[in-house]
């Protein structure tokens, strides 16, 4: 009875493992790729058995956001295959039944919900933190009401043709200000006296023309 | 003030500052800063300056100091000029004038596009940096991944070109707004004729320097761009030998100083009778020289920095795919020992390098330096990819185009000034219409025709119109030009009018020039041009194949195809390109 137990003790501590490293394949999970020095330069962190925890809890958080609650622990991501890449193999088993795999389009659903809050729990990008298969989600177009280029285009319109205006007004105007002088002119022609001054006299007196002169009578 | 004294006598520059400006503005255009780099790259960097510089003094400045003489003698524009030198040549002038309109008609369509550019760096991501996202945010649109985000953004959202010349489309309303605006800004410009042209050349020719001086600044100081600079000028001697070299250093002189348009008549026909001329024209004639010179250094050092950029993501690009592929640690490989990783990897794990093959490329920064562009592509593609890599691109964006308005809008100048004077020389339209209605009809007429360049097809029709319009024409005007002023008119009347303006004779210099070196260099570019053409033939232009996103040469087919059919306009037109260059000098012969 001891020796069954005991084979069963050794049978079991042998095969988990086996099992849990049978769960752990690519086709059943995701391949993980970190560029932390390509990321941060100097300032990268070393990877190490922490920073492991650190991104199994941030899967186990990401599974809790997509499924609504369903308690997802560190010990549900198995992760396999490291190497000096830093890349991975991982897979999420249920928290109900530890042998059974979560099928992979909830994992990729889930990931790609937290995929923002993943990245920046590590510091790194959609491009430096690859989930191989899993493409990121680009970004939103910005809209606008107006699109600007058309308000930048309004207002250097409007400038040109103010200053059209301005332009063809200001000639206009001179036009008419000048030919109201020259038609004053054309009422004076002559030796630029207004007939207006002379209307009244019978002429004007003029020093040169005078008959007498006392002086040169001989 | 006696108006009808006004109107007989000719309106004038307020000063000479304002004649060389505007001349300065008219030959300092865009094809300084995106064909004379070009042709450097092209004919062997440094060395290109040999034959540069001999064709600017043998043929340059004697026909700019020509064209200079004959506007200043005369006082009226090409046609009233060339009717008052032989009566027989009124048609000289006509041809300078038609040419000047088809210049007119296509130009105007390189400053709108401009004002698209300009108007869209306002904007806190440029545009052209991104490629836009699909309808489920998955993934780039496809067109655009192939491309890159700068020629899809030219050719797909500013152009949004079609397959081929034939292909109409409808009209761009953005860049019909934009040419709107452009012909608006050239009628405020213009509007009072010389009065109005001289105030504005004061900016449109000297602002675009200060632009240039800061992007120097701030090109040589990119990383990489000593690399474009050092390629530019390590002369590569060997192409002094080609006779395409000369050709074109030739017909870039040519070109560049605007002969043959009428606008140096026309800008020359409002000098005071002594003006000064000759240095002015030495004068113009180095300053369009040194700015090319300066502008290729500007565009080599930009190359430099996009060509080190592409390099270098090459490398990196690289570097991720052996990183990735055999999973090394990301110190142990660097951009400078990939190519020692590759090797050790093939001898190690040879198959799985042959699994990656394809993927592989060869980064080399010559393959990049080699990339030659020109023209709109090297303005609206490359420049706008360099710039957005820059720090605070949205600056440099504006800067930038900025510089391409004033310099399209300063030779804009010229263009109309060229199509009205000769107009205003009619009494019949000098009496019945006033000056505003007279420049504001000429605009309105070339706007109407501009449209048709903001088609889908447009690109298309520039290019035709650029490459086949004026080239083949001018040089038959410019050389009938020069042979009339040495031989019918007569080298010494011509000697004694410029000593009469001057108070000296010409040099013996120009002398030969006029009489033998110069029209001797405009036959043999003539006949070259008629060889290539007959060689050439049908005229055949860069298409945009939206299957494989990529510009493929196409050739006009007047034929039917089967998937689409020509209409009987379409047809006319492509018949009126061909002709194009011809009409002027059918006019010619004719009067």
């Amino acid at each position: 009875m001891w020796t069954v137990w005991t084979v069963w003790m050794v049978w079991m501590v042998c095969l988990v493992p086996t099992t849990s490293e049978a769960l752990c394949t690519e086709d059943d999970g995701y391949k993980v790729r970190l560029s932390i020095k390509t990321a941060l330069g100097g300032d990268a962190y070393e990877w190490n058995e922490s920073e492991m925890f650190f991104f199994k809890a941030t899967l186990a958080f990401a599974m809790r956001t997509y499924s609504g609650g369903e308690q997802y622990d560190v010990s549900n991501i198995l992760v396999c295959d490291e190497t000096l890449r830093v890349s991975f193999v991982f897979v999420v088993t249920k928290p109900s039944n530890t042998s059974e795999l979560v099928p992979r389009t909830e994992v990729e659903n889930a990931i790609k919900k937290s995929r923002h809050r993943i990245n920046s729990a590590f510091l790194l990008t959609d491009q430096t933190l690859d989930f191989v298969g899993i493409n990121p989600t680009l970004a939103a177009p910005i809209q606008y009401d107006t699109p600007p280029w058309l308000i930048a285009f309004g207002v250097v319109m409007g400038l040109v043709c103010a200053g059209i205006v301005a332009l063809l007004v200001s000639t206009f105007l001179n036009k008419k200000r000048s030919k109201k002088s020259a038609d004053e002119e054309e009422a004076g022609r002559g030796n630029g006296i207004l007939c207006e001054s002379i209307r009244g006299k019978d002429g004007l007196f003029n020093q040169g023309l005078v008959d007498d002169d006392r002086l040169t009578k001989l | 003030m006696d108006t009808t004294m006004e109107k007989e006598s000719r309106p004038s520059w307020d000063n000479p500052m304002q004649f060389v400006l505007a001349c300065v503005s008219y030959a300092v255009g865009l094809g300084n800063v995106w064909r004379f780099p070009y042709l450097c790259q092209m004919h062997g960097g440094g060395g290109f300056m040999i034959p540069y510089l001999i064709m600017l003094f043998v043929e340059g400045i004697p026909l700019f100091y020509m064209e200079l003489a004959i506007g200043q003698k005369m006082r009226l524009g090409s046609i009233g000029a060339w009717s008052a030198i032989s009566p027989y040549l009124g048609g000289l002038g006509i041809a300078s004038v038609v040419t000047s309109l088809y210049l007119c008609l296509y130009y105007n369509v390189i400053n709108a596009w401009s004002f698209w550019y300009l108007f869209h760096s306002f904007q806190a991501v440029l545009p052209w940096s991104d490629c836009p996202v699909n309808s489920n945010r998955t993934a780039y649109l496809e067109e655009c991944e192939v491309a890159t985000p700068t020629q899809y953004f030219f050719f797909r959202e500013t152009l949004n070109i079609s397959s081929s010349i034939d292909e109409n489309g409808g009209v761009h309303m953005g860049l019909a707004l934009c040419l709107l605006l452009a012909w608006l800004i050239v009628y405020l410009f213009i509007v009072k004729g010389v009065k109005s042209t001289g105030k504005v050349v004061y900016f449109t020719a000297t602002f675009p320097y200060v632009v240039l001086i800061i992007y120097l600044i701030r090109g040589v100081t990119l990383h990489g761009a000593l690399n474009g600079v050092k390629y530019m000028f390590t002369p590569k001697m060997e192409q002094l030998a080609n006779p395409q070299t000369w050709i074109n250093a030739a017909t870039q002189i040519f070109f560049s100083l605007g002969l043959g348009f009428g606008s140096l008549i026309a800008f020359a026909s409002y000098n005071h009778h002594n003006n000064n001329f000759e240095n002015q024209a030495i004068t113009v004639s180095l300053i369009n020289s040194g700015t090319s010179i300066f502008a290729s250094i500007v565009t080599f050092s930009i190359y430099g920095f996009k060509a080190t950029f592409n390099y270098e993501s090459c490398l990196e690009r690289m570097r991720l795919l052996l990183m990735n592929t055999f999973e090394l640690a990301e110190d142990t490989v660097h951009i400078d020992n990939i190519s020692f990783w590759i090797t050790d990897l093939n001898r190690t794990q040879p198959e799985q390098i042959a699994a990656i093959a394809s993927r592989i490329e060869t980064c080399s920064l010559e393959a990049e330096l080699d990339t030659a562009v020109e023209g709109t592509g090297l303005a609206f593609i490359v420049y706008s990819e360099a710039i957005k890599n820059m720090p605070a691109a949205q600056l440099w964006s504006v800067l930038y185009f900025f510089m391409l308005l004033l310099l399209g809008m300063g030779s804009m100048l010229g263009n109309v000034t060229a199509i009205i004077t000769p107009l205003r020389d009619f009494k019949v339209l000098a009496h019945s219409l006033s000056n505003e209605t007279l420049n504001g009809l000429v605009c309105l007429f070339c706007l109407l025709l501009g449209f048709g360049f903001t088609t889908r097809s447009g690109n298309y029709w520039f290019t035709m119109f650029n490459e086949y319009g004026a080239t083949f024409s001018l040089l038959f005007i410019v050389l009938l030009e020069i042979v009339t002023v040495s031989y019918i008119y007569g080298l010494k009347r011509f000697e004694k009018d410029i000593e009469d303006m001057l108070g000296r004779r010409p040099n013996w210099y120009w002398k030969i020039m006029w009489v033998a070196v110069s029209p001797l260099l405009l036959i043999s570019l003539f006949v070259f041009y008629i060889l290539n053409y007959i060689q050439g033939g049908a005229p055949t232009y860069q298409a945009w194949d939206k299957d494989v996103v990529r510009e493929e040469l196409t050739q006009i087919r007047l034929g039917l195809r089967s998937d689409s059919e020509i209409s009987c306009v379409n047809l006319l037109l492509l018949s009126a390109v061909k002709l194009l260059s011809v009409i002027p000098v059918l006019i010619l012969i004719v009067f």
